[in-house]
């Protein structure tokens, strides 16, 4: 308790520190120190309660209408802050290194990392918050300082109307939550976390449905589960690299840990409830993996990939409510401990694949996918970071992100559905799953092979080396994670044991343990083979290449065959929207594909160009209905006839009858 | 037994990709009244590749070499887990089809990304019709393989298959789920109607340009691998129709296991020469024919519970 305490204090002596007058270099260095003492405090709490110890929990008295403000750190919590905080203080370090060409100049970059520990300090208060003030107090703080985050390059107008975007989208998101709340008080009459839960787990019926649907809605926001994403894509691709990650990786998880603890408040949710959040997973899960598959900007792409792997994420989070809803104890530790385990899997697969795109940035100032070509031997350090990273999000073997999606295929395929039918459908959700793991494969293999093989696209573009080590560094921590967690899942599936057991407390005589053994068993399982694949392929390619040094088969080396065409150049090479246009065409409503082009024309035809970009169908159509929908509705009126008897009847006629199907219902006479 | 099953299994795995692709030729031979090559041609071939040095692009980088051989571990890998004698595997556990799908889409990303190394628009474009047919076939598998977990309530990949026959309407249920294996081979097998290996134009077609520019033993791996993935989808189809328990009469069920493969090879070989190979634009499509398949076997299980 005194160490959570103390690091909120550090957190913030060091962000006063930031701000003062010295140079900013010792301004970042005291950024970052007091990140690493805040970091190793809550690590001496969180770790003691994620390995099984009591939890922690205190408080101070209030004033009314607060009464008291509550701390308590039990394992969820602890689960989320153990990786955010070292995540957060990897992602400072990167922009040392992606912001070291500013501190010689003007600009105060002191404030850039006050806010980062603003970011961390939100961390702590809204993963330890155990009553609605100071959780909400850290979902603000997070929320304001991750859109000042977002506006580094604030000059930029694209770039302010990003950050406006992302507040305006993420205040939207807390009036869903405040409303939520608020209801929550009038029944429970407390702020406390505990009272409001004792509350939704007695009443079951139409308020607890509607604050759900509110909840929902809100943490959808906060974590860009589609419709709710237009937002982010735009947010990631006008901030710096650092903050893309962080928000993507770590930030906006803070929505599924309130969805998960509000769902473990809950007690024992509806099954409409989990297959809900399946539907609206796999929603976002099978339009955010479209959309990745359009983008040219690398970190559009990374954004929309976000929204994909929360809707995967969210998929674990409905198998485990079913299982709460059918006291099937197996399928609550395979979806709830899928789930976390594949946010946790995400924050190190996304952050390390925004340090790429970044350094690629700080090497070549574009990250246009169509501009780009060859980098993998100008940056191979970034170049196999980023083939990692992808390779783990396309849920393959032998990394990472393939360890969490096995634990959520083994709750939809696990045969524990209460009827036929919902086993069946289960395996629908498991096929759709398994298309937005090939849909992520293919937007990746197209990112991956477009940006850093083949050659250079643009001779404009400034040569550039690989980036620089403060940068290096933090990729390469999270490449080494993504990997020890694909090779070792066990180890992953330990952290949120802690977590899912809360949950396994709900289910009435539930073999926690076996069922949890169970699962770890196969994780260990999994992990063999993919270490054993690891191994045969490193043995094997060792054979080949100390046979290729042998001086008769090394060194042939030719053109790429072109077909026989003869004078090949960088700009015929498949470029990105050449690889994606036959797989978007049956998806043209959802992948709006706009096209500028100037055909060539007479014998010598110049300056003939074709643009394609992909943009969000979602967002144009909010956009359209804001700008026209006044237009909209004036138009309609004005096709009805005023002075036409009918339609006067007609309306009274609907008005009468809707008043009537009110009194009745208020009555209790229509169900 | 299990080790004598177990060995057999990888005799299979090892020869039958080398005999498939010489029956499917010989009987497109047959068909066009030619001699045809002899049975073991392919074999040769790879012999040839394997002694020939590697010339690779000046484009590539060490991506482009190692992409072969991953592609052929990775299948290696999934042939361990993947039923080719009935009921067996000779590594089995829960939810190991997960294992088996996802090697096999290592295995693809490994070929894609090399086929992209060496800077070729060719490549390129053989390497974005593989990436986006295979995102229409991946959801057919699981959904097949759901079927089949459902109707049987195991599973492990072999058992599922394998334990299909002693389910109720296993007929009704079966004759779908073959024609989504078929549709399946041929598309992740790089056959007619889906691609066609002769590479007769639409810019050379899928698997074959990708690796347009392997050579040597590079290419006699990614040879092989992409054979092999054909004899696994055999074997599936192989084991979902063995009448015989491997356990219970172990010869049998290698015989028929055997027959069973070489019928597939068979059918192959006759599709491949008496149809058309569909435009591109179709392939989508053919390939929704096995997805819908699959949901109508679910149908099937589902109505059969609910009667």
């Amino acid at each position: 308790m005194n160490q959570l305490i103390l690091a909120v204090v550090a957190l913030v002596s060091g962000a006063v520190l930031c701000l003062l007058n010295m140079s900013n270099r010792i301004r970042a260095m005291l950024g970052l120190a007091s990140q690493a003492i805040a970091l190793a405090l809550v690590w001496s709490v969180a770790v003691p309660v994620l390995t099984g110890g009591p939890e922690v929990s205190g408080g101070v008295a209030w004033a009314y209408p607060i009464n008291a403000i509550r701390v308590r750190l039990d394992a969820l919590g602890a689960f989320f802050l153990v990786w955010s905080l070292p995540m957060t203080f990897l992602g400072s370090v990167y922009a040392v290194g992606y912001l070291k060409k500013y501190f010689d100049g003007p600009r105060h970059v002191g404030v850039h990392f006050a806010l980062l520990n603003m970011i961390a300090l939100s961390f702590v208060l809204v993963y330890t918050g155990d009553e609605v003030v100071s959780f909400l107090f850290g979902w603000e703080v997070a929320a304001l300082a991750a859109w000042q985050l977002v506006i580094w390059d604030y000059t930029n107008q694209r770039v302010r109307f990003a950050g406006f975007n992302y507040l305006v989208s993420t205040h939207i998101g807390l009036l869903f939550l405040v409303a939520a709340l608020m209801i929550l008080y009038a029944h429970g009459q407390s702020w406390d976390f505990a009272h409001l839960g004792r509350w939704l787990s007695a009443n079951h019926g139409a308020t607890r449905n509607v604050v759900f649907l509110l909840l929902v809605t809100s943490f959808g926001l906060k974590s860009a589960f589609f419709p709710f994403h237009s937002w982010l894509p735009r947010a990631h691709a006008a901030a710096p690299a650092h903050v893309s990650a962080l928000m993507s990786g770590v930030i906006h998880k803070a929505g599924l840990y309130a969805l998960v603890r509000f769902t473990l408040l809950m007690g024992t949710p509806d099954e409409w409830m989990g297959w809900f959040l399946i539907a609206f997973s796999v929603t976002s899960a099978l339009i955010g993996g479209l959309y990745t598959v359009g983008q040219r900007d690398l970190k559009r792409l990374l954004g929309y990939s976000s929204t994909e792997n929360v809707g995967i994420a969210g998929i674990g989070f409905g198998i485990g409510c079913l299982g709460l809803a059918w006291q099937a104890p197996v399928l609550v530790a395979l979806g709830f401990g899928g789930g976390l385990l594949h946010v946790l899997n995400h924050a190190f697969f996304k952050c390390q694949l925004f340090y790429a795109a970044g350094c690629v940035y700080q090497v070549k100032h574009v990250v246009d996918m169509e501009r780009l070509g060859g980098l993998f031997r100008l940056m191979p350090v970034t170049a196999v970071c980023f083939l990692i990273g992808g390779v783990a999000i396309s849920a393959l073997p032998p990394f990472n992100g393939f360890a969490s999606e096995f634990v959520i295929y083994s709750g939809l395929f696990g045969n524990a559905g209460a009827t036929v039918w919902a086993k069946l459908a289960l395996a629908v959700v498991g096929a759709a799953l398994a298309f937005v793991g090939a849909v992520s494969a293919l937007s990746i293999t197209r990112a991956f092979g477009v940006v850093f093989l083949g050659n250079a696209r643009d001779g404009s573009l400034p040569p550039g080396h690989e980036a620089s080590r403060w940068m290096l560094v933090p990729m390469g921590l999270h490449a080494l994670g993504t990997v020890a967690l694909g090779v070792l899942p066990a180890v992953g599936f330990a952290l949120v044991i802690g977590p899912v057991a809360l949950f396994m407390s709900g289910v009435p005589g539930s073999p926690v343990v076996d069922a949890l053994a169970g699962v770890a068993g196969t994780l260990s399982r999994i992990g063999l083979i993919s270490g054993a694949l690891v191994a045969a392929v490193v043995v094997v390619l060792l054979v080949r290449y100390a046979r290729v040094r042998k001086p008769v088969s090394a060194g042939a080396t030719s053109a790429t065959w072109g077909c026989g065409y003869t004078l090949p150049n960088a700009r015929m090479q498949y470029s990105g929207a050449s690889f994606s246009s036959d797989f978007s065409r049956p998806f043209k409503s959802i992948m709006v594909l706009l096209r500028r082009q100037k055909a060539p024309a007479g014998y010598f035809p110049r300056d003939s160009y074709v643009v394609t970009d992909c943009v969000d169908a979602v967002e144009r159509r909010l956009f359209n209905v804001i700008d026209h929908g006044d237009d909209t509705a004036v138009e309609l009126s004005r096709r009805l006839r005023e002075d036409d008897p009918r339609v006067a009847f007609a309306a009274g006629l609907a008005g009468v009858m809707i008043i009537a199907v009110l009194v009745l219902l208020a009555e209790g006479v229509l169900q | 037994m299990k080790a004598v099953l177990s060995a057999t299994h990888w005799v299979f795995v090892l020869l039958m990709p080398l005999l498939m692709v010489g029956v499917i030729n010989r009987v497109k031979s047959w068909w066009a009244a030619r001699k045809g090559p002899c049975l073991l041609q392919f074999t040769y071939d790879l012999r040839r590749l394997l002694g020939k040095r590697t010339v690779v692009s000046d484009t590539a980088t060490p991506l482009f070499r190692a992409g072969a051989y991953i592609v052929l571990l990775a299948g290696f890998f999934a042939a361990a887990m993947a039923p080719m004698l009935g009921r067996f595997a000779p590594l089995q556990f829960s939810h190991d089809f997960i294992v088996v799908a996802y090697t096999m889409g290592l295995a693809r990303i490994a070929l894609m990304l090399s086929a992209m190394d060496v800077g070729s628009s060719f490549e390129g474009m053989g390497t974005a019709r593989e990436a986006s047919f295979s995102a229409f076939a991946e959801p057919a598998l699981f959904l097949l393989i759901g079927t089949a977990g459902v109707a049987t309530g195991l599973t492990s990949f072999a058992d599922l298959i394998g334990a299909l026959r002693e389910t109720q309407h296993y007929a009704i249920i079966a004759a779908p789920l073959v024609v989504a294996l078929l549709i399946l081979l041929q598309a992740e097998a790089a056959r007619v109607p889906v691609d066609d290996p002769l590479t007769h134009l639409e810019l050379t077609m899928i698997h074959e340009v990708m690796i347009l520019d392997h050579s040597g033993p590079e290419l006699a791996a990614m040879q092989y691998a992409a054979a092999m993935k054909m004899a696994l989808y055999a074997g599936l189809i192989a084991a979902l129709l063995n009448p015989f328990d491997p356990f219970a009469s172990p010869a049998a069920a290698v015989l028929a296991s055997l027959a069973l493969i070489l019928a597939v090879a068979v059918v192959v070989g006759c599709i491949e020469s008496l149809t058309a190979r569909l435009p591109m634009h179709w392939v989508p499509r053919y390939l929704l024919i096995a997805s819908a398949a699959a949901l109508a076997s679910m149908a099937v299980i589902g109505i059969g519970a609910s009667v």
